[in-house]
């Protein structure tokens, strides 16, 4: 099981809202939150086959900022 | 693939309830928390997902420990005297133990996760102290009481003496105080004296 973390520009309610509805859709994540209280909009996904890269081109793709966190 | 690692995770509880107890819940802020721990923002997401979930977390675990502690050796079935004494015994070694826990539990325990942090952690420590109260008044060892009256009286002096211990002074703040033994002693006569029929 992988723990994936990113910073992102996932600021508001709206914008959590545009990424639920391709993340909740997505069967090879198993979970996904997102800590809109950090500076970094931290986003934490859950999931066994994808690896961070395939995150940020989905991010990328619904034109949000995407950035893995080391 | 990030793994857990033990000892960072003490480290992080560690510095959450120091932290909390510095800067307050709202100061309080999970990049602020990694630096102070010297791990990455990344490396306290492995660990849980935001703020709140870390909160309730470390909350729950210590009211957890607190119920742990406050119930070793005891049972709810002893007869009155020799429970609250032994309560009195694990709740003061407890606090004279854990000074930035209390501290930090106080915090929780006054905020929007008071609610769910006491009912995940302490309601079968409320149920287990409201059997032995109950026992206790039924078995006419003491006289019946609401529990508020109850806690007010058996645990109150108790708690009080622990906060002059813990500032180290006296009523007026001008005498030198330590809550020896002797002293535990005397008000704890005095209660059992007060709640005797």
């Amino acid at each position: 099981m992988n723990v994936l973390i990113f910073a992102t520009n996932v600021k508001t309610e709206t914008c959590k809202n545009k990424i639920a509805t391709f993340l909740d859709a997505n069967k090879s994540i198993l979970q996904w939150s997102i800590d809109q209280e950090d500076i970094d909009c931290v986003l934490r996904i859950i999931s066994e086959k994808l690896n961070a890269d395939q995150i940020i081109d989905l991010l990328n793709f619904h034109n949000f900022d995407c950035r893995e966190l080391q | 693939m990030r793994t857990r690692d033990i000892n960072k995770e003490e480290l992080v509880k560690e510095k959450t309830i120091e932290m909390i107890v510095k800067y307050g819940i709202e100061g309080f802020a999970m990049n602020k928390l990694a630096k102070e721990c010297g791990i990455s923002v990344a490396t306290l997401y492995i660990y849980y997902a935001d703020k709140e979930d870390l909160i309730k977390k470390i909350g729950t675990e210590m009211g957890t420990y607190f119920f742990k502690s406050s119930l070793k050796d005891f049972s709810p079935d002893m007869p009155f005297a020799v429970g609250l004494a032994k309560q009195w015994e694990n709740r003061s070694e407890f606090m004279l133990k854990n000074t930035d826990k209390i501290a930090c539990w106080e915090i929780l325990q006054n905020s929007n996760y008071g609610e769910y942090i006491v009912n995940e952690s302490l309601i079968e420590l409320k149920e287990i102290m409201t059997k032995f109260l109950h026992g206790a008044i039924e078995r006419k060892e003491i006289v019946p009481v609401s529990k508020e009256v109850f806690w007010s009286i058996a645990y109150g002096p108790l708690y009080n003496l622990l906060r002059f211990h813990e500032k180290g002074k006296g009523l007026g703040g001008t005498t030198p105080f330590k809550l020896t033994n002797e002293i535990q002693q005397e008000a704890f006569r005095l209660v059992i004296k007060a709640l005797t029929p």
